[in-house]
């Protein structure tokens, strides 16, 4: 697989994970019931936090040097 | 933070995810790079925080206690136009905070009373969603009110230390401040909410938030 594509989904898979945690976090927000609190937490929270895991997992694994690539790898 | 404004913060972090959701490639300069790591690990963290801070500010208001239906009988009861009842005339008389009139009386006050009492709102969460909640009535304390909770207010002030009926036995002062005579439920201050015992003579109050 090319390099640049694979780290490209990572990002993809990465971002629409944060995005809703997020959504989950705004609507959190705006719902002032109890069980919101436990949603912004454990759906929100969660959803971010594997979001950024894993972006920050598609940055260390992403190869140095890429050979023949446009450069979306770099991983620095 | 304001909620509306910690709101349009994570709109906005979600929106700029989004840019690169759609145009990862972006991320090919280095400015991009520099981009996505502020969209993809520090806004989100920073939101996430933000919201979590305002969610536990919020989570010790009287209304989000409230929010509760099966609360409802306790909120009603600090508008009892009764100084006899604890709770109304602390709320009424604002002897404690009106918007966080539940939180203040029933956190603890000691060391991890706030964190103590955030654990409690999750059993209370648990019981009302997959347990069987009781009847507002039948709701008791998981332990008995402690009188360090009054004392945080109360000790050293002279309607307290120089009260008649406080002094009317030189004991009972020492009981109190050790905690071996219940302000609440030794016959001195026992009617607290009274829920389920109000009887048709009680009135309300129509002030107050």
């Amino acid at each position: 697989m090319h390099p640049g594509s694979s780290m490209e989904r990572r990002l993809r898979i990465s971002g629409i994970m944060v995005i809703l945690g997020l959504l989950v976090e705004a609507l959190c927000l705006v719902w002032s019931k109890p069980i919101a609190f436990v949603a912004l937490v454990c759906i929100g929270g969660a959803l971010v936090g594997v979001g950024v895991l894993f972006f920050l997992y598609s940055l260390i694994s992403a190869p140095s040097h890429p050979t023949g690539s446009s450069g979306a790898t770099a991983g620095k | 933070m304001p909620t509306i404004a910690i709101v349009i913060l994570v709109l906005f972090s979600a929106a700029l995810a989004g840019i690169f959701v759609v145009r990862p490639a972006i991320t090919v300069s280095r400015a991009g790079k520099i981009l996505a790591f502020g969209v993809f690990f520090f806004l989100p963290l920073f939101s996430l925080v933000a919201g979590m801070e305002n969610e536990m500010q919020r989570s010790e208001s009287t209304a989000f206690c409230l929010s509760c239906h099966i609360m409802e009988p306790y909120g009603k009861s600090l508008h009892i136009d009764d100084p006899s009842y604890l709770a109304g005339a602390h709320f009424q008389n604002h002897r404690v905070p009106a918007d966080e009139a539940c939180y203040t009386c029933h956190t603890n006050y000691a060391m991890f009373g706030t964190v103590k009492a955030k654990f409690g709102g999750l059993r209370h969460l648990y019981i009302y969603y997959l347990g069987k909640p009781p009847l507002p009535e039948n709701i008791k304390l998981y332990e008995p009110f402690n009188n360090r909770e009054c004392l945080h207010c109360h000790l050293g002030a002279r309607s307290f230390e120089e009260g008649a009926t406080h002094n009317a036995d030189p004991a009972t002062l020492a009981a109190v401040k050790a905690n071996t005579l219940s302000c609440v439920s030794s016959g001195c201050h026992d009617t607290v909410h009274n829920v389920g015992h109000w009887g048709d003579k009680v009135k309300f109050w129509n002030g107050g938030s």
